[in-house]
């Protein structure tokens, strides 16, 4: 029966129950739709990284990534033989890679040669895809090399021009290599798209002496889930080199993931108190104009304590109410979204891009927060009760009735 | 017969620490089981004040209050509250029904509150109904329902309990002539048949005329307290 008086009480008055549920919905909404965009940026983000930037899987010699000397590589063969063995790889690219400097007319500037296979490399990370004016990188062609739109921006190159780049050789000597600029690629992460230039892997083996050995494997996986086993699998293959997951090549990456979770729960904290005094008010409001029948109430016999649990009853259905509204609206808004994106590079598509952030984002909803969130709401209108509540507790039934 | 409400010289002072007023001053009063007894007296006289003490609403300021021997003055609140439910009958004067409750809802709730079964509860708001002559508007709601109407309800609401008495803050105040009889008429039956005690706080000629002991009350002290013929009132 507290609950059926709870329930009518909401429809006493109903612009007032509609204003609390229309405030729930909202709340909601902001909420998840927050973290839809906050989870579609930070799901991009990790596709960049896996599928345009690191792979799923690198494998280096132990002292090449803290030294980045051509000198620490590793057998290509044996590489090519386990790799091209898993099931689970859908593609690899065997690089050579040297850090160096790169000098043009205008200026110069360090930079990392990666030496590729451009067909390897195009099934891997899909470069040729990156490229905004010109040619992919051809085998045919000796000496070609691409380099990123605002590499070619700051040192004033175009398609066409020779630069120069000078490098330590696999012996530790300083060796130059001239390369025609075929083609501009511009990728989703700018200060990597500043840093590296890609030739073909030949042409960079020769210049630096690497003799058809690799320095480093990028490993691109049929599916997510089996990282750890492949993972697992290479390590156990090649134990004397270095086997690192996505997460250990991008960590930021990694913590911007790992960290959503909470970025969401701080947001929804914040709008929870904001609704939070919305509904103290409101029930407050409720409760003041009930006083006489909430007197009644005690008078005939309802104790305390029911008296509580009507007033924190009502406030819980309107926001049970207006909780799945919200959510019904910010799935609507997601799926609509989620088809079209919001393009943000005319507002911040620099910045998204020093970030490595795309420019177009997905919203997508972190249906595994939507429980914690519906949660959190019904929460919120349980604390934003109580003092209401407290209030109809204080009241001495021949005041209440006295009005 | 048995002593249902004995108050031993209780007083409600108000502004006891600088200018004391007494709204209810040294009443000593016994009610038996199946009285019929009005408590008259001008307005301000202390005649609610004194109701709503022996209710358990209101706490004495001295003295203290039995309801069948047991003192409900110092009586934790939630369990005061229990006390009332299971012994106690209240009939306000402007009804205060539950306005979101149909009629029947209304009575049935308080034995939702004894945690009656079901079965208990039809046949006594069946039995409730017909006693005080709503079968008919059983689920309609108190706005829909007249004066005398939603006072037969707050009626059959008080005695839904089976409690030991029933306190009538001017039960008639806000009725016509015609549903103060009617009202009236059902009470003296319920307590002729059943036993009922009844105790009244009112100024209508018409509750004194029909009271079987009326206490006079005047500057909140007992000036009287005789049979009905001898009393007037004038508020």
């Amino acid at each position: 029966m507290i609950f059926l008086i709870a329930w009518r009480n909401l429809w006493r008055n109903r612009s007032r129950s509609f204003i609390i549920i229309a405030s729930v919905a909202f709340g909601m909404w902001s909420g998840l739709f927050i973290g839809a965009l906050y989870f579609g940026m930070g799901k991009a983000r990790m596709r960049i990284a896996i599928d345009h930037e690191v792979s799923h899987i690198q494998i280096h010699h132990p002292r090449f990534s803290d030294d980045q000397e051509a000198k620490y590589s590793m057998d290509s063969d044996s590489l090519l033989a386990v790799l091209e063995s898993q099931p689970d790889i859908k593609s690899f690219s065997l690089r050579s890679v040297a850090t160096g400097m790169l000098a043009t007319t205008s200026g110069s500037r360090g930079i990392q040669v990666n030496g590729v296979d451009p067909t390897a490399e195009q099934t891997t990370r899909n470069l040729a895809g990156f490229v905004q004016q010109g040619d992919y990188l051809n085998i045919e062609q000796r000496n070609r090399v691409l380099v990123s739109t605002k590499l070619a921006e700051k040192l004033k190159l175009d398609i066409g021009n020779k630069i120069v780049v000078t490098l330590l050789d696999t012996a530790g000597a300083i060796t130059s290599g001239a390369f025609r600029i075929c083609g501009l690629y511009q990728s989703e992460n700018a200060p990597q798209d500043e840093l590296n230039i890609f030739v073909v892997k030949t042409d960079l083996d020769r210049l630096i002496g690497s003799n058809g050995r690799v320095h480093e494997a990028a490993v691109l996986l049929q599916k997510d889930d089996v990282l750890n086993q492949v993972c697992n699998r290479i390590k156990q293959v090649f134990p004397h080199l270095k086997v690192e997951r996505w997460q250990d090549l991008s960590p930021e990456t990694d913590l911007l993931l790992s960290s959503l979770n909470t970025y969401m729960l701080i947001f929804m904290i914040i709008i929870l108190l904001a609704l939070s005094f919305g509904i103290i008010n409101t029930m407050l409001m409720a409760v003041l104009e009930r006083t006489r029948e909430l007197g009644v109430l005690m008078a005939v016999g309802m104790n305390k304590w029911r008296i509580f649990g009507m007033v924190v009853s009502e406030t819980v259905m309107l926001a049970i109410i207006g909780a799945p509204v919200g959510l019904a609206l910010v799935w609507l808004t997601v799926q609509w979204l989620s088809r079209t994106g919001i393009d943000v590079s005319v507002l911040m598509g620099e910045v998204m891009r020093d970030f490595g952030f795309a420019t177009v984002i997905y919203p997508e909803l972190p249906w595994h927060n939507v429980a914690q969130t519906f949660g959190l709401v019904v929460l919120a209108a349980v604390l934003a009760a109580v003092f209401p509540a407290w209030k109809a507790l204080r009241l001495r039934p021949v005041d209440a009735i006295r009005g | 017969m048995n002593t249902v409400i004995d108050a031993h010289n209780i007083s409600k002072v108000y502004n006891p620490d600088t200018i004391p007023v007494y709204a209810v001053n040294n009443v000593h009063l016994h009610i038996e089981r199946g009285e019929f007894t009005a408590i008259v007296g001008p307005s301000g006289s202390g005649k609610t004040t004194l109701l709503n003490m022996l209710g358990g609403l209101d706490a004495p300021t001295e003295g203290y209050v039995e309801i069948n021997g047991v003192n409900i003055t110092k009586m934790p609140a939630n369990k005061l509250i229990d006390f009332r439910l299971h012994n106690i009958g209240f009939v306000f004067q402007a009804f205060n029904l539950i306005p979101v409750l149909t009629a029947r809802e209304n009575v049935e709730f308080i034995m939702l509150l004894q945690k009656r079964p079901r079965e208990e509860r039809d046949h006594r708001v069946r039995e409730l109904f017909a006693a005080v002559g709503l079968v008919d508007k059983l689920n309609v709601r108190p706005a829909q329902l007249s004066g005398g109407q939603q006072q037969r309800v707050a009626v059959a609401r008080a005695l839904a309990s089976k409690p030991q008495f029933i306190l009538a803050d001017e039960p008639t105040a806000n009725l016509d002539s015609h549903s103060a009889a009617t009202l009236l008429d059902i009470m003296e039956k319920l307590n002729r048949d059943e036993n009922m005690t009844f105790l009244f706080s009112t100024h209508d000629q018409r509750v004194i005329d029909r009271a079987r002991r009326v206490i006079t009350l005047v500057d909140g002290r007992i000036a009287s307290d005789t049979a009905p013929t001898s009393t007037k009132i004038h508020a």
